[in-house]
């Protein structure tokens, strides 16, 4: 008797959301199938790369990404050599300096960086806050504001601040809203619920649904992303079905593994090879777990992982 | 006589309004363009209703022609308003006419038409609530000062304040600064200028609500249940200020005013309020806008951090000490009426009263009213005092009810510390966190002695019989649903509670009251309502409805639940059990161990054996977890003949259960003092002498019909 | 479908004569049915009875055991596809690649630096467990050598060999460790699994599509052989993908036991150039049903992720992986630094010493058993209590630690009077209740 193929064929399918504007417009989602299972169905959107920069510009980046963007470049510029990353879909601008507990950038300041990023590129913009509940509030409203009519995607609606975010992205400036949970299905499912129940169309909602650095508690990221697009696919279960988008570069570059220098611990080898590939690792694993997008940082990882999805798309 | 004012004021305008737009298509001809600046809606009210956007004299003129098919005359309610809409149209109409060639009518301090930016900027604070409200102000106040005051109390609250008409020249009148920035915002000296918020709000419907123009329907449904407006109109109300108001009505917008000449009260839509300073209170609860309680008002610090604070006698000010003389603890429901939000009295001598290290009565009575209130929900609010109370710097509080103890450190008494401010926590964190359901909140403090003896027999122990009471009666056969409950999916992805008035949730720390007022407060959270309508098998508690929530809420890993057996379709347990039981072959019955007891069972397992192949949110027919509560409940294991099937229980366990037990066991099969009959580990912790032992009791278990 | 403890039961002896080693009959029908005994070891089953439990009580897929000793591995043995579902209860083992088309030199650099990964993370050695010995056809002596010093290499050996004269003679060397035979094909498997059943070793099946691999399986199972792992590697990682999903899927979701067995995805050949590629598919077929996973090679940049990931994901997620209670001295802690405390749940440590690292203060981080429990569950359970810490700070702190300052978890600012009141002379200090806050926290309170 040979091998009788048995595809897993689902009635529902995560949502397409779109984000950019013209040729360069980017669709997350629409997969009918868990990940790269693409003997069941055919993939409709292969998973997406957002490359990440700051506005704290180069401040302790590895050699070769300082490398790839040149000391001492604009904002604008390091914004076009993002987009012209080799496998880079779309950038991420993150606003870290905004953190009341960091470098405490005022809300002007980084609106100014914003307008600068989203003026000098033509790809898909991601921006993310400072992840101070408080101050993104205040401050992603702006951003939502500054970026009107380029379709961008805010990062993030958080369970204490989804109505100010939900409200200014999702509605008055009609961009797409991320809603970021702590890793767990329902509390990702209430997030939904509530941001929908605002009004936000739920095709304008991406999901983060929490991520870690592989050994650092990843399988409660595993085992919520299984979960989420299990709940998607076959209980067709809509307030789960917004596809999701994961931060890596932040969780990887910044644990021991990572961090920890040649001199420190010589067995390891080079920081930055570690660096390089705890992200690639994370990345792959995320995308096995069904993220409809990553966010990376390092040239490698980009050129590596979008090798990856082309040859499993 | 209201309905025949407004048709009056309706008619009034609309003559106006067709005079108007005909002397402007007279002068400037069908084909002039009319719009408002800095918006992409045209004229913003009429396109949300109609649909249509108006972009010429010629086209407005047939926009009169829509609006005067609104002007309905049948003697009632709905035709009033309906016409209080065309009133509201017909005023836009007026003043769009005014911005004729980029015409700039409106000048310092009044606004006029706002931009869909501001619009854009505003409905994010609306939507978040950190505008809790928008005030519409119209015609001049008693006094300058009292207008101002008016204004001054909304302002403190964060709501949006317009005016219109002569409460504006009062304003100026007392050097009282208006602006945008201040948010106090002047629309126009004109009546027709109030269409200046309608069309904020209309405009928030169609860019935070999604509202397609034309539908009339889910417009008025927008502004009635998110846009958080009211009217303030002074005296005199006219027939058109009159049927502007039955158009702002109609909106959602209830109306307060002080006008009494020849007016009638509609409940909650026009309402009398004569005194000035009680407009603020009369509208926020005809609009139901609860102000947030961003600070605690009190001299020392309030955190988690302080709530393992000890307070030791030595550094002790004064102590309140149930155990001693009389003191409690109490939330009542009250009526809307009966409450005045935020006020607390003391009655009796202050802290500063007592002597140093001195021993005292207290009791204190918070009392919360609230549209979605229930009674229910008291001892909620109340098992909450504790960790309130202790997050306070430097007082320590333990026990509950009338058995509380309550110590207060010198240094915080130094800082100034008072009654009061117990008052001013319990208040601002009821109000808080039980938003949902508190509209008003007082606190009542007593500390004289005879006070809090009579207080705590009168009214006290009665509530807490009464509630004890409600709970013993409380049966799975008087409620109409139950609720489910996921807080643990975290770590056990598949398993789902089914809360039951009969059965709380294994862990034993949701009751079936707890998951309703969990339910209440946060609808989107962990309990949501099962219904238990499409009975399968009532005997098993097998029900349609729990099957489909099980499945909904386990995202598909179980489909079916049985609530009373254990053998069939148990109900699964995340790992917090407080208890499992398990089938016990050879005597026919089951066995129980709790988490606290660490030696072997006569099943041959442990404790944790027999947690780790029965939690996990995985059915394992023949064992179950529960709560320690449930074991004397008449639902335990009913399908399979109830607690008589009970053959042995840790000692400790047994002691902790057998009073309830044993009555349980009378009431239902006649058995005196059941626990006797019950094994333990010092009887035995093997099947065979268990079984010898059991059949010495006779114990019913064994001459039952065989579980399996 | 797998049989509950209760329908076990009712075909046990009910004698409770405790023979398997269980107290009571039905104590060993729930460890049956758990998987965690095999019904065999009920001495007075009838034979009727066994047969038909084992049938059903037969996982999905077989566990098979590859190496001897202290190299003795088991793989597969899954009976879920997703580790919510219950656990993965075989971790992914990983192999580094040797090739007879190397020349010495080569193979022994290889071979060195496949031993050089070795380290223990909470408990678990992390190193590579297996070496992939690949013959290129160009020689039997020469593949025998190779195989020799691999051999040497005290790792448990895949031979990646369709050549049944070179498998037979490699094998001579090296079958009373156990290796694994790679080498079974449709047009040799007769052969192969002679070769293979003589040595007593485990079969490795292969094929160039999903389907001849599993024709190749069937076939060999109809010889009697049921000892095999299937290699999934394909031409195209696509491909490759595709058959280690399926495979593993048919077994368990579908039921089909021909793919019922352990797999192998040999990376070395289907992305040979490329060592970040490598990294990436490592990690992907890490979480999807690669059993033995082979690499080029294995460095630190590789092993530090890649053995995090398969701690994270083999973990029971009944049972939370825990770190060795005791004092963990983070930036140059010393005797006069200050101590905090939390529980021992391994992701609670990781978060909270990732932070303590990150403020650059000293500190001593005092971990006590609680159960393997986050700080709000094991307070709940009464596992991290203000007696638990205590005593553990007096039997283990106060000997060696002369700072007095004790930092608790804000998350049980409860516990902090009951503490001072159990240890005289500590000053307890409430942290907040995140640890991202505490780099802050301790910045302030050191400043």
């Amino acid at each position: 008797m040979p091998f009788n193929h048995k595809p897993q064929k689902f009635n529902a399918s995560i949502n397409t959301v779109e984000i950019g504007c013209g040729d360069k417009a980017i669709t997350l989602g629409g997969e009918k199938t868990f990940p790269f299972y693409t003997f069941d169905a055919p993939l409709e959107n292969a998973p997406k790369i957002g490359v990440e920069i700051s506005d704290m510009g180069l401040e302790g980046a590895p050699a070769g990404v300082v490398a790839y963007y040149g000391e001492g470049a604009s904002y604008a510029e390091m914004a076009k050599k993002a987009a012209a990353m080799e496998g880079a879909d779309f950038v991420c601008l993150k606003l870290e300096g905004g953190d009341p507990n960091g470098e405490n950038k005022s809300i002007d300041e980084l609106i100014e960086v914003v307008k600068e990023v989203g003026e000098a590129i033509d790809v898909p913009l991601v921006v993310e806050g400072c992840k101070n509940v408080e101050k993104d509030s205040e401050l992603l409203p702006k951003v939502a504001e500054a970026l009107q009519g380029k379709n961008v995607l805010i990062l993030s609606a958080r369970e204490e601040n989804y109505k100010a975010v939900g409200a200014s992205a999702g509605l008055a400036y009609q961009q797409k809203v991320g809603a970021e949970s702590a890793v767990d299905i329902n509390l990702a499912k209430q997030l939904n619920v509530v941001t929908t129940q605002l009004g936000v169309a739920p095709k304008s909602i991406v999901m983060n649904v929490g991520s870690a650095a592989v050994g650092y508690g990843f399988e409660y990221v595993v085992s919520t992303m299984d979960r989420i697009k299990a709940a998607a696919l076959s209980q067709g279960d809509a307030m789960l079905q917004m596809p999701i988008i994961t931060p890596v570069a932040d969780e990887c570059w910044s644990v021991k593994e990572a961090m920890a220098s040649e001199a420190d611990m010589p067995a390891w080898g080079p920081a930055e090879e570690r660096g390089i590939k705890m992200e690639i690792a994370t990345a792959a694993a995320v995308l096995a777990s069904g993220s409809d997008a990553v966010l990376l940082k390092h040239p490698q990882s980009v050129a590596t992982i979008s090798k990856m999805i082309k040859e499993l798309a | 006589m209201l309905i025949n004012r407004i048709f009056n004021g309706n008619d009034a305008v609309y003559g106006l309004t067709e005079g108007a737009v005909d002397n402007a298509i007279a002068q400037y001809g069908a084909d002039k363009a009319i719009s408002f600046p800095n918006t992409a809606y045209c004229l913003p009210c009429y396109y949300a209703v109609t649909g249509v956007k108006v972009k010429t004299l010629g086209e407005l003129k047939e926009a009169l022609g829509v609006v005067k098919s609104l002007m309905t005359r049948n003697h009632e309610l709905d035709d009033a308003l309906m016409s209080g809409v065309a009133t509201a149209l017909c005023a836009e109409f007026i003043e769009v006419l005014k911005f004729i060639d980029g015409a700039n009518p409106y000048e310092e301090p009044c606004y006029g038409h706002l931009s869909d930016a501001i619009i854009r900027e505003l409905g994010v604070p609306l939507v978040t609530g950190d505008i809790p409200g928008v005030a519409v102000i119209l015609g001049s106040a008693p006094t300058a000062q009292e207008g101002v005051n008016l204004i001054k109390s909304y302002q403190a609250q964060g709501i949006l304040v317009t005016l219109v008409g002569g409460i504006i020249d009062q304003c100026e009148e007392v050097g009282f600064k208006t602006g945008y920035g201040l948010r106090v915002v002047p629309l126009g000296k004109d009546v027709t200028s109030v269409i200046h918020v309608v069309s904020v709000a209309i405009r928030a419907a169609l860019i935070f609500g999604n509202v397609t123009p034309g539908d009339a329907g889910a417009l008025l449904a927008y502004t009635s249940q998110r846009v958080p407006a009211f009217v303030n109109a002074f005296k005199p109300i006219d027939d058109v200020i009159l049927a502007a108001g039955a158009g702002a009505i109609k909106l959602g917008f209830p109306v307060i005013s002080n006008e009494t000449e020849n007016i009638a009260e509609v409940p909650g839509a026009l309402i009398q309020q004569l005194d000035t300073a009680a407009m603020n209170a009369t509208s926020l609860e005809a609009r139901g806008i609860k102000i947030k309680v961003t600070k605690i008002d009190i001299p020392v610090a309030f955190a988690s951090a302080f709530e393992g604070e000890i307070v030791r006698r030595g550094d002790m000010q004064v102590e309140f000490d149930g155990s001693r003389v009389d003191c409690f603890e109490l939330v009542k429901s009250r009526d809307l009426s009966e409450v005045e939000d935020h006020k607390i009295e003391l009655i009796g001598p202050d802290f500063d009263e007592f002597e140093v290290g001195s021993k005292h009565s207290i009791g204190y009575v918070v009392e919360v009213a609230g549209k979605s209130m229930q009674p229910d929900f008291e001892p909620v609010f109340e098992r909450k005092f504790h960790s309130y109370i202790n997050c306070i710097e430097g007082i320590m509080h333990t026990g509950q009810r009338d058995m509380i103890r309550i110590r207060v450190s010198k240094e915080t008494f130094n800082a100034g510390f008072r009654a009061k401010h117990l008052g001013e926590v319990l208040y601002a964190k009821i109000k808080n966190e039980f938003e949902a359901v508190v509209d008003k909140c007082q606190v009542k403090i007593y500390t004289n002695p005879e006070d809090c003896t009579k207080l705590r027999h009168e009214l006290a122990i009665p509530a807490f019989d009464q509630r004890d009471e409600r709970l013993e009666t409380l049966t799975d056969e008087s409620v109409d649903v139950y609720y489910s409950c996921i807080m643990c999916q975290a770590f056990s992805p598949s398993h789902v509670c089914v809360v039951t008035p009969e059965r709380l949730g294994l862990c034993g720390a949701v009751s079936w009251l707890d998951a309703k007022a969990t339910n209440e407060l946060d609808p989107a959270g962990p309990c949501q309502v099962i219904t238990k309508e499409r009975v399968i098998d009532e005997s098993l508690g097998a029900y349609e409805d729990v099957n489909e929530a099980v499945e909904n809420f386990s995202h598909g890993a179980l489909n079916k639940v049985t609530l009373y057996s254990i053998m069939q379709d148990p109900m699964t347990s995340c790992g917090c059990f407080e208890c499992i039981c398990g089938i016990e072959p050879f005597s026919n019955g089951v066995i129980i161990a709790n988490r606290e007891y660490s030696g072997m069972t006569p099943l041959g397992m442990t404790f944790p054996e027999l947690a780790s192949m029965t939690g996990g949110g995985v059915q394992t027919p023949g064992f179950m977890g529960h709560g320690k509560h449930f074991i004397a409940s008449k639902k335990f294991m009913k399908a399979e003949g109830g607690i008589e099937r009970i053959v042995w229980m840790p000692k400790e366990l047994k002691d902790t259960v057998a009073e309830r037990l044993n009555a349980t066991a009378k009431e239902l099969y006649g058995i005196e003092n059941f626990t006797d009959m019950i094994g333990d580990e010092t009887i035995a912790t093997d099947p065979e002498t268990l079984v010898t032992f059991l059949t010495e009791k006779g114990h019913p278990a064994l001459s039952m019909e065989p579980m399996m | 479908m797998a049989l509950n403890g209760i329908q076990i039961f009712k075909l046990t002896p009910k004698k409770n004569c405790k023979e398997c080693g269980c107290p009571t009959c039905m104590a060993f029908s729930m460890k049956v049915a758990q998987g965690a005994m095999d019904i065999s070891a009920c001495p007075h089953m009838s034979q009727e009875a066994i047969d038909s439990l084992s049938e059903a009580t037969a996982p999905p897929m077989k566990t098979i055991k590859v190496g001897v000793g202290e190299n003795e591995y088991s793989l597969g043995g899954e009976t879920v596809l997703y580790r919510h579902e219950k656990t993965f209860v075989s971790r992914t083992r990983y192999a580094v690649s040797v090739c007879s088309c190397m020349d010495d030199a080569e193979a022994d650099a290889a071979l060195e630096a496949a031993k050089v990964v070795d380290y223990d993370r909470i408990g678990e050695r992390m190193h590579v467990e297996l070496i992939n010995v690949n013959y290129a056809g160009n020689g039997t002596d020469k593949y025998v050598e190779l195989v020799k010093k691999a051999a040497a290499c005290d790792r448990t050996l895949v031979l990646s060999c369709t050549d049944v004269e070179a498998a037979k003679a490699a094998l001579e060397v090296c079958k009373a460790a156990k290796p694994i035979l790679n080498g079974a094909d449709a047009s040799n498997y007769a052969e192969m699994n002679a070769v293979a059943t003589a040595a007593g070793v485990v079969l490795g099946v292969r094929g160039k599509d999903i389907n001849e691999l599993y024709d190749t399986v069937a076939a060999i199972e109809k010889l009697g052989n049921k000892n095999l792992v299937i290699d999934t590697t394909m031409p195209t990682i696509k491909e490759t993908y595709a058959a280690t999903v399926q495979s593993r899927r048919a077994a368990i979701k579908d039921g089909d036991r021909t793919f019922g067995y352990p797999s192998i995805v040999n990376l070395a050949a289907v992305a040979a150039d490329d060592t970040y590629i490598q990294t990436a598919l490592a990690s992907t077929f890490t979480m999807k049903y690669g059993s033995i996973i082979v690499m080029s090679a294995m460095t630190y940049a590789d092993a530090l992720p890649l053995y995090g990931l398969r701690q994270n994901v083999f973990t029971d997620p009944q049972k939370p992986m825990k770190v060795e209670p005791g004092i963990y001295q983070i930036n140059g802690a010393d005797e006069n630094s200050l101590c905090l405390t939390t529980v021992d749940f391994a992701l609670t440590y990781f978060v909270v010493s990732g932070e303590l690292e990150r403020s650059g203060v000293p500190c001593n981080l005092v971990i006590s058993d609680a159960g393997g429990l986050s700080v709000l569950t094991a307070w709940a359970a009464g596992k991290l209590s203000s007696t638990s810490v205590s005593e553990f700070i007096k039997a283990n702190v106060e000997p060696k630690v002369k700072c007095r300052k004790l930092i608790i978890p804000g998350k049980v600012a409860v516990l902090k009077g009951d503490i001072e009141a159990k240890l005289p002379g500590w000053e307890v200090i409430v942290a907040p209740r995140e640890a991202v806050d505490l780099v802050k926290f301790l910045k302030e309170l050191t400043a």
